[in-house]
């Protein structure tokens, strides 16, 4: 196959593959949100003076780094109704979110530990080492982009299940690779920039932490 | 993730917590679905989009084939739109159960098992049997010839288990019809027992042209619509079976076969005959008794003998029964060895991969930190690595570099070996960075400071919190190694539930199985931090 057959392909299912890009993005999205949303509740529990409280937290954050994600989305797609009736509405729970809820629990137990730091710090009169948290985040949110690829392995039309269907529609198995390839390029085209900023932006808040004088260290 | 606070450690309460969970997630069910989908105007079914002519893509990516035209013509006439979704072997009963389609007309065979998971419909509306695919001069004349031999398999077909266990089968299970064939022209398998009928459209593709069907069909079965388990002697039943008895009165199912091409099936012909057949005093021999059941000799008869049941199973089948949990890994010899075999595949992949990826990230960075000229590359390499998702990784190597490797050299790779090189280098990326970022705080300590083999134990130390969080990822993660067919505990889990249809009972013991391996692993490098600690002072 000559290389401009290959580009050539490749532009034409652009539209289709960036799309589902589009997906993968909302997916991590929705995990950040929810994740962080439980994560937060924990964080502050954690700070909380009653010791059970304390407690019962560390122990729901342990609990959560320890499932692990990938069978976690087998586990809800197969226990989980696709639709479900209320009070004669009919409501419906896609695969995406099924996804997203999966990959959820990694972030919970992330952000539980983090925010717990940056809370203590920002208690501490140390707002400059609070704000670790953003970078910190944004990076975790990276992570967890690579990892709604996986969603793909119940269903959802993401980039990677679109790879497939290219694959099996243009036919001609040299094209494989350079699918796949160019679905990596659009992760690393999405993830280098911010993970570098974000780099930037942690190196500046530690030199300002470390050079304030109310500052204390970070670790 | 160097602010990462507190010990892994799990206490006794949460693991129960956890199991807890599990045993309280269930499902509801919608009550009579025929409402349902007069009510929405839509009758949603699942057809398959890779068993072309049955049901496959067109140009446009519209689902086409015989099975979307006996879906039209039964929206039709239950006068409702119709929408199509693709459903493929592994997936489809699953849909049905979670009430994500109506009905399910995908090439599923008929069988007991099934029967208990969803409601079949009678009569069936085609038969297909078990044969293989196998390349020229594979030397093939009888089944027995294959008896130990790799062999490829589509995962969810109604044989695979009888066959491997007849013919001592090595069953390679992949997840789709395209990964299966890739497997097979990569040479990773002898034979691909696969389905006549679908052979009949994969034979048709000029490419593969040369390969043959050497043996003689297995195990004919006749395949059957399915709908929910609920949905047992519901109108909705009722319906599509009246339907489908007037489509083989009319033989207007043998037009459809001819209008696809298809070579006509005997078992459409016998049907028709049968339900056509009028009785002397007149009237049809296959009409609805009182009881509204078709008569037995109208009925499918593979079906109706009671399987021999004793021992073990008996119990096993006693307590499903009773309580309906179905531990088919119990007392279900071969679910117990696929069981167990995907464990050790899972303590031998989550070994591999911590020892792979430790090994990857102090090459890392020793070569970083030593050879100078090398140090962009590395970090280059890193960063590229840290931005690649693992899943897809691992499908480019194992269907893109494989499949060129395979042309070029003739070496095949293991899709475990694959499975542990790509997780490791993911993870491995990961390590080489958290042991960089602890050089450049050793270094700020002391100037003269350069990365050694002596030294190395040291920085492992400091960066202990990072590189630690990165090997449990790995471990967690190597459940990805399912999508290449790897033959490990999530395969062995999704094959059991696609046979025997216990879908909350697997995916709990999988749940439970698969935490419990990480809160092992946890501990051990817990216990190791404390002799690290310990040896430090």
């Amino acid at each position: 196959m000559a290389p401009i057959e290959i580009v050539h392909i490749l532009i034409v299912w652009t539209p289709f593959l960036a799309d589902g890009f589009l997906w993968n993005i909302l997916i991590s999205l929705v995990a950040m949100a929810i994740g962080t949303a439980f994560g937060a509740v924990l964080a502050r529990l954690r700070l909380s003076r009653r010791k059970s409280l304390t407690r019962a937290s560390l122990a729901v954050t342990e609990l959560t780094r320890n499932i692990p994600t990938f069978v976690f989305l087998f586990y809800l797609a197969f226990l989980t109704p696709a639709e479900f009736e209320v009070s004669g509405q009919t409501y419906h729970f896609p695969a995406w979110l099924k996804a997203a809820l999966a990959l959820s629990v990694a972030v919970v137990g992330f952000v539980s530990d983090n925010l717990f730091v940056a809370l203590r710090h920002w208690r501490n009169d140390n707002p400059l080492a609070a704000l670790l948290f953003i970078p910190s985040w944004t990076m975790y949110l990276l992570i967890i982009v690579m990892a709604s690829s996986t969603a793909s392995v119940i269903g959802v039309s993401e980039i990677v299940s679109r790879c497939n269907v290219v694959i099996a529609a243009v036919g001609g198995e040299e094209m494989m690779i350079w699918v796949y390839a160019y679905a990596i390029s659009y992760f690393f085209g999405f993830c280098f920039p911010l993970n570098w900023a974000m780099g930037r932006v942690k190196q500046h808040l530690l030199a300002r932490v470390s050079a304030a004088p109310t500052g204390r260290p970070t670790n | 993730m160097s602010q990462a606070v507190g010990r892994y450690r799990l206490p006794l309460r949460a693991a129960f917590a956890l199991a807890l969970i599990a045993i309280l997630s269930g499902r509801e069910a919608l009550a009579n679905r025929l409402d349902l989908i007069q009510k929405r105007g839509t009758l949603i079914v699942g057809v398959k989009s890779d068993y072309p002519p049955f049901g496959m893509l067109d140009a446009n990516g519209r689902l086409i084939g015989l099975e979307p035209d006996l879906a039209a013509e039964l929206a039709r006439r239950l006068g409702v739109q119709l929408q199509l979704v693709a459903v493929s072997s592994t997936n489809r009963l699953q849909k049905l159960q979670e009430g994500a389609i109506d009905v399910v007309i995908a090439t599923l065979g008929d069988t007991p098992q099934r029967r208990q998971i969803a409601t079949l419909i009678e009569p069936n509306y085609y038969a297909s049997g078990a044969a293989v695919v196998a390349p020229p001069n594979a030397h093939l004349s009888t089944w027995a010839d294959l008896r130990g031999k790799k062999v490829c398999a589509t995962q969810g077909a109604y044989f695979n288990r009888s066959m491997a266990q007849r013919f001592l089968l090595d069953l390679q299970v992949f997840n789709g019809t395209r990964d299966t064939k890739l497997a097979l022209r990569d040479g990773r398998c002898v034979a691909w027992l696969y389905d006549d009928t679908g052979i009949v459209g994969i034979l048709n593709d000029p490419e593969w042209a040369s390969y043959e069907t050497p043996l003689p069909s297995m195990m004919v079965s006749p395949w059957a619509m399915a709908i929910a388990a609920s949905e047992r002697d519901s109108p909705l039943e009722r319906a599509i079976s009246d339907i489908i008895a007037d489509w083989h009165r009319r033989g207007w199912l043998l037009e459809a076969e001819r209008h696809w091409g298809i070579k006509p099936s005997r078992f459409l012909a016998d049907t028709r005959e049968l339900w056509s057949r009028t009785q002397p005093g007149g009237g049809r021999v296959c009409t609805r008794q009182a009881d509204g059941e078709w008569p037995t000799e109208c009925r499918n008869k593979l079906l109706l003998t009671s399987t021999e049941v004793g021992g073990l199973q008996h119990i096993g089948l006693l307590i499903n029964e009773r309580t309906g949990i179905n531990l088919t890994i119990l007392y279900d010899a071969y679910d117990r060895t696929l069981f167990l075999s995907g464990l050790w595949m899972t303590l031998q992949l989550m070994a591999a991969c911590i020892v792979g990826s430790l090994a990857l990230g102090c090459l890392g960075a020793l070569v970083a930190e030593n050879i100078p000229w090398l140090r962009g590359l590395v970090r280059l390499s890193i960063a590229l690595g840290r931005m690649t998702p693992p899943l897809l990784l691992i499908y480019l190597v194992f269907f893109g570099v494989g499949h060129l490797v395979v042309t070029h050299y003739g070496w095949t790779f293991d899709g475990s070996m694959i499975a542990i090189f790509c997780l490791s280098l993911y993870t491995g990326c990961a390590i080489v960075s958290a042991l960089l970022e602890a050089c450049a705080v050793l270094k700020d300590q002391e100037p003269g400071f350069a990365l050694g083999w002596r030294n190395l134990p040291s920085v492992l130390r400091l960066a202990y919190a990072s590189v630690i969080a990165a090997l449990v990822n790995v471990v967690k993660a190597t459940g990805m190694a399912s999508a290449i067919a790897v033959p490990e505990l999530i395969s062995a889990s999704t094959a059991i539930v696609a046979e025997q249809g216990n879908a909350v009972v697997m995916m709990n013991v999988l749940m439970i199985t698969y935490f419990l391996l990480v809160m092992v692993v946890v501990q051990l490098f817990n216990y190791l931090e404390r002799r690290l600690q310990h040896g430090a002072d």
